[in-house]
């Protein structure tokens, strides 16, 4: 369905240091230098398959998203989405595609939501019968029947955003890129949204790219995920894949009914936390069997889990993993 | 086929702005007021010139007038259904919402270029025919049928050719993102247009005229018609106001093409 092959994208941008003798120098002469949002990276993507974008701001993740559905021109490299070139911007290619951006809106600001849905009707010449069915259906699973003909600007964030939703999906594309369509949206709505993604990829075996900010829509959504850092793809595979290689050990949750030493728990394993009658250990993976043994002879348990490290935690790990890696390899090499 | 579409497209666009406008009645009234107090004031002028002598470089009063006729409908063309649009590009290109309208399927030019009308602007159209049936009743005889057909077509050149001019400012906001001068810009030169073309002539020997007729093309939009009413535009200057037209328009697009292709999205 995508494939991305060698994907640069490289800006010039004027660059000049701060101070009013520098402002008039670069009136007249100008420095550049070049950014590599995206360095060459390489992947494919099946049909109906749901992928996560990973990566830390600036990581090139939006200007994949934006090569993808043809509104940059990619420096260097091959990509096609299902057989268009996403640059040439052919009717065909982008009534098949949307991308949604939790931070922009297209809904006409002054106008009910009802007005652009209108409007988008008829740029993507959806047949009247048609849209009458998606419409009623977007209706019900995102329940906006009462928000489409109050004016947007009335509308809070959360409702909002199931409006951009609605109209993205008006002409049901068969490729969906959301650039962090959850932001700013309550754990409420974030869950809200979720269901309704994952069911609309499961009705219509729509292709999906999501990016988001909160580890819990991409665990929620994504079975595969891509990491990018600083334009480079540095990990492609299952979720629980890149769980096991970054942070292997497990953590051990103990809800305890009396207070405990310190070094009886540390005993057990590396302590992350203990307050409060709850401790939660890190351990090994293949020593998991015999700390939570231990620890149920040993110690006044109440309750006791098994869990892998938050995603947030491995995520960060990860990127500094490979920012330590990068500063290794620029240093100079002693003489 | 396409041109259905794009016929219903406009329809639609149409009526978004109509409903917008309808929210905002009180606009009506308030457009009505300031459109006659600027014609009244785009006359002051023409009165003190005409009041010291009968003739201004070949036009009476009443031909003159025939001009800022001309230039205030093609000021209520600009300010209803060419500048609103076109000012909301240079906003979708700074908040970077441009990217919605050229993920749709359908021309990007086109979508900009209808998405807003100030139908309350109408009420300048309205004044400038007013003006029209005043200048001929000064002058005291009509316009002949053929005077007339010419100036009506010259009417679809004169938009054509603003519309063109906007487009071309616009597309300056892709390389300097802040263009609110330049559309001053722009709308200072225009008001050069209220006077008629020759007035200029003794202005830097004719040099500002060959501007006004050729580079900003000033000249083709307010006084060719009113030679036109007049019976007095050669038949040549009449096929040349056309083709000139459609250069412009055609060149304009391309620029347009160009600065779509350059365009890199504010940063997310």
């Amino acid at each position: 369905m995508i494939s991305v092959r060698g994907l640069r994208k490289h800006y010039q941008v004027h660059q000049r240091p701060p101070g009013l003798k520098a402002a008039l120098r670069s009136l007249v002469h100008r420095s550049y230098t070049t950014v590599k949002a995206v360095d060459g990276i390489s992947f494919d993507i099946r049909p109906g398959e749901r992928v996560g974008f990973l990566g830390p701001n600036g990581a090139g993740k939006t200007t994949t998203l934006k090569v993808l559905s043809g509104l940059l021109h990619p420096s260097d490299g091959e990509v096609t989405v299902d057989g268009h070139v996403p640059q040439k911007r052919e009717e065909a290619f982008l009534k098949k595609i949307m991308l949604v951006m939790g931070q922009k809106q297209q809904l006409l600001w002054d106008l009910p939501p009802a007005e652009t849905f209108e409007l988008n009707r008829a740029i993507y010449d959806v047949p009247q019968a048609q849209y009458k069915k998606t419409i009623s259906d977007l209706i019900e699973l995102l329940e906006i029947g009462d928000l489409i003909v109050k004016p947007t600007r009335q509308l809070s964030l959360g409702e909002r955003m199931k409006c951009e939703l609605a109209a993205a999906l008006i002409h049901q594309p068969r490729v969906l890129f959301l650039d962090e369509p959850t932001i700013g949206l309550d754990v409420a709505m974030q869950a809200t949204m979720r269901t309704f993604i994952k069911e609309y990829n499961e009705k219509y075996g729509a292709t999906l790219i999501l990016t988001s900010h909160y580890m819990d829509d991409v665990a929620a959504l994504c079975p595969r995920v891509i990491v990018i850092d600083k334009g480079l793809l540095s990990y492609d595979g299952g979720l629980d894949a890149l769980v096991q290689r970054v942070r292997p050990e497990k953590r051990v949750v103990l809800r305890l009914s009396e207070e405990v030493d310190a070094a009886r728990l540390s005993s057990l394993g590396r302590v992350v936390t203990h307050e409060s009658g709850t401790a939660v250990l890190q351990v090994q993976q293949e020593a998991v069997n015999a700390t939570v043994t231990r620890a149920l002879s040993t110690l006044p348990v109440m309750d006791l889990t098994v869990e892998n490290a938050p995603l947030e935690e491995v995520m960060s790990e990860l990127f500094a993993e490979s920012k330590a890696r990068r500063t290794a390899a620029s240093e100079p090499v002693p003489a | 086929m396409k041109v259905k579409r794009y016929l219903r497209l406009l329809g639609i666009q149409l009526k978004a702005s109509g409903l917008l406008s309808l929210q905002y009645r009180a606009d009506f009234f308030t457009e009505g007021l300031t459109s006659l107090f600027w014609t009244f004031t785009a006359l002051a002028p023409l009165f003190v010139v005409y009041s010291e002598r009968p003739n201004l470089e070949g036009w009476s009063f009443g031909e003159a007038l025939l001009v800022v006729g001309w230039f205030t409908l093609l000021q209520g063309i600009l300010e209803g259904a060419i500048n609103p649009s076109l000012t909301g590009v240079v906003e979708h290109i700074r908040k970077g919402t441009l990217d919605f309208v050229l993920l749709k399927p359908a021309d990007a030019q086109f979508l900009v270029s209808t998405q807003r009308f100030q139908p309350w602007r109408a009420f300048n159209v309205l004044t400038g025919v007013g003006l029209f049936v005043y200048a001929f009743m000064h002058l005291g005889r009509w316009p002949s049928v053929t005077g007339l057909l010419a100036s009506v077509l010259l009417l679809g050149t004169s938009t054509l050719l603003l519309y063109s001019l906007w487009i071309l400012t616009v597309s300056a906001a892709f390389f300097v993102v802040r263009v609110d001068n330049l559309t001053y810009l722009f709308t200072s030169i225009f008001d050069f247009a209220r006077w008629p073309s020759s007035v200029f002539q003794g202005v830097g020997r004719g040099v500002l005229t060959l501007v006004f007729t050729y580079v900003i093309p000033l000249a083709l939009m307010t006084t060719f018609p009113a030679q036109a009413m007049l019976g007095r535009l050669p038949p040549q200057s009449l096929v040349g106001a056309v083709v000139g037209a459609g250069l412009f328009a055609w060149g304009s697009r391309q620029v347009w093409l160009r600065s779509i292709r350059r365009y890199t999205s504010a940063s997310s």
